[in-house]
């Protein structure tokens, strides 16, 4: 036995750097998990979750490339350490099998690895890539054959409307092609229908226009502010 | 008590979806509500000693200062809330009832026989804080405080307790009950006539005649949770967690948010 080399020290000083940096960054991660609230944004979340993996993987390279190194190295205490008041990290230093709780980690890893690896079911990467390389210009060919607008496809109106199972209570109307109105405009529409049915006789023109004029989004005048402070204090919104 | 509070403004046209999207979300019918509420606010009683007055300062003793910050300390406006039917709007006072001013000159249309006794209208005194300053969280919290008063007049014990009346206002809307979570989809509405009263009304007017605060008829959503023990960091923070939930929920519909603090100051000064 023989002691440690410089550039050995230089090694093991090198895993302890980044095992720090490690529980570091996990630690972090944990705090802000535990103590915002809300909780924190996805792309915080999202870059504490990158750091975190970089960090793993700088240590995992790190301990295979000197892995023959790091498994011949033997812990053996020297006369001068302080064994009685150091006793815990002793004891922690020449462990040679590993606490059981990390051995269960350890034993959940190699599970999790190894079912990943089993994972036959799903496609392949390359299948995925070819998947998604075809998946929307298909999509796309596929929408500019239809016409959009209107509430029916070509096909439903050649076999006739009345038959469509659109599952809705009220009544689609049926309109040509051309038209591209927005769905309000077709709100309009009915609520008009529907007051025609209901008015009989010359009546109906005068009963259109405020049905129209009611059914158009108005945004609201007053401010929510002012009516809380109404409801408040009963200082009316405009006083102020 | 610990209320928290998340609000939204509706416009009319979105009001009838939005009602359908709670009971849909809810599982349960709107309850219809119609409520009188007054807004009182406290003033300092003549009489009090004034302090600062003469040069007396000295002789005035620590005990008298905390006797005056208790008396004239918080000054707040209150709420007198009381639930009434769309049917006493326009209805008659019972003929007998000797406090009835000068029945008969608004209150023709009466709504058949029905009679709205302004002596057994309920009454709930309803104090709520001006919401808590500086906190972390996204919702409007603040101390409440509720509390049932004696049926019919209440401008005098309302007067005994220094509280003097500013307006009078009706609130029409539909509650939901979400688990923990009140919702209340309500607008406000004005009495025809500004009156100069200075006590709430004794007959309320026809329902067609009153006019929303809001010209446009827009709506207010309110979702609140009320919390018995405001102290406890842990209720409070699951309080906000469920409402944060329900807004995430009505988020494609309307979108809910914290009020303005200072627009529920109830602080008078």
């Amino acid at each position: 036995m023989s002691a440690p080399k410089q550039d050995q020290l230089k090694t093991l000083e090198q895993s302890r750097q980044r095992l720090v940096q490690l529980t570091h960054s996990l630690a972090s991660l944990i705090t802000s998990l535990n103590q915002s609230d809300p909780l924190p944004p996805w792309n915080s979340l999202q870059s504490q979750a990158s750091i975190i993996s970089k960090n793993l993987l700088s240590v995992s390279d790190h301990l295979s490339d000197n892995r023959e190194l790091l498994t011949s190295l033997v812990a053996y205490p020297g006369p001068e350490y302080p064994s009685r008041t150091q006793a815990n990290t002793l004891e922690q230093l020449l462990r040679t099998k590993l606490d059981p709780r990390v051995d269960d980690w350890v034993a959940r890893g190699r599970k999790a690895g190894a079912s990943a690896l089993e994972d036959k079911g799903t496609l392949s990467e390359a299948d995925l890539a070819e998947l998604w390389d075809w998946a929307p210009v298909e999509a796309n060919e596929e929408a500019r054959q239809r016409n959009w607008g209107g509430n029916f496809t070509l096909e439903e109106r050649e076999a006739g409307v009345q038959n469509v199972v659109t599952g809705l209570r009220r009544v689609l109307e049926d309109e040509g092609d051309e038209s591209s109105e927005e769905e309000e405009g077709e709100e309009d529409e009915m609520e008009v229908v529907g007051v025609r049915r209901q008015s009989t006789g010359a009546g109906f023109e005068f009963d259109i226009a405020p049905a129209s004029a009611h059914q158009k989004p108005v945004e609201p005048v007053v401010p929510l502010d002012g009516i809380l402070r109404y409801m408040t204090t009963g200082v009316s919104p405009g006083n102020r | 008590m610990h209320e928290l509070l998340l609000f939204a403004s509706v416009p009319a046209h979105q009001h009838h979806e939005l009602l359908q999207q709670l009971a849909g979300l809810t599982a349960m019918q709107p309850r219809h509500r119609l409520e009188r509420r007054v807004i009182y606010k406290a003033y300092r009683k003549p009489g009090l000693i004034n302090t600062r007055v003469g040069a007396s300062q000295d002789l005035q003793g620590h005990d008298m200062q905390r006797l005056n910050k208790m008396l004239n300390g918080g000054m707040f406006y209150t709420q007198v809330v009381g639930p009434v039917s769309e049917a006493d709007f326009g209805a008659q006072s019972p003929s007998e009832d000797p406090d009835a001013p000068m029945s008969g000159t608004d209150a023709e249309e009466g709504s058949g026989n029905h009679l709205y006794n302004y002596e057994n209208q309920p009454w709930k005194l309803e104090f709520r804080d001006i919401p808590e300053a500086g906190t972390r969280s996204a919702v409007t919290s603040r101390l409440m405080a509720s509390a049932s008063l004696p049926k019919g007049d209440i401008s005098t014990p309302m007067n005994a307790w220094g509280y003097s009346y500013v307006t009078e206002y009706a609130v029409e809307g539909d509650a939901f009950i979400l688990n923990d979570i009140v919702i209340f989809l309500h607008r406000v509405l004005h009495y025809p006539t500004e009156q100069e009263s200075h006590a709430p009304r004794r007959q309320l007017p026809p329902f067609q005649q009153m006019s929303p605060l809001e010209r446009t008829g827009s709506y207010v959503l309110q979702a609140s949770i009320t919390v018995q023990d405001g102290g406890n960091q842990e209720m409070m923070r699951t309080a906000s967690q469920h409402l944060f939930g329900l807004r995430e929920q009505l988020k494609s519909a309307v979108r809910l948010e914290q009020a303005d603090r200072l627009s529920l100051d109830t602080r008078a000064k």
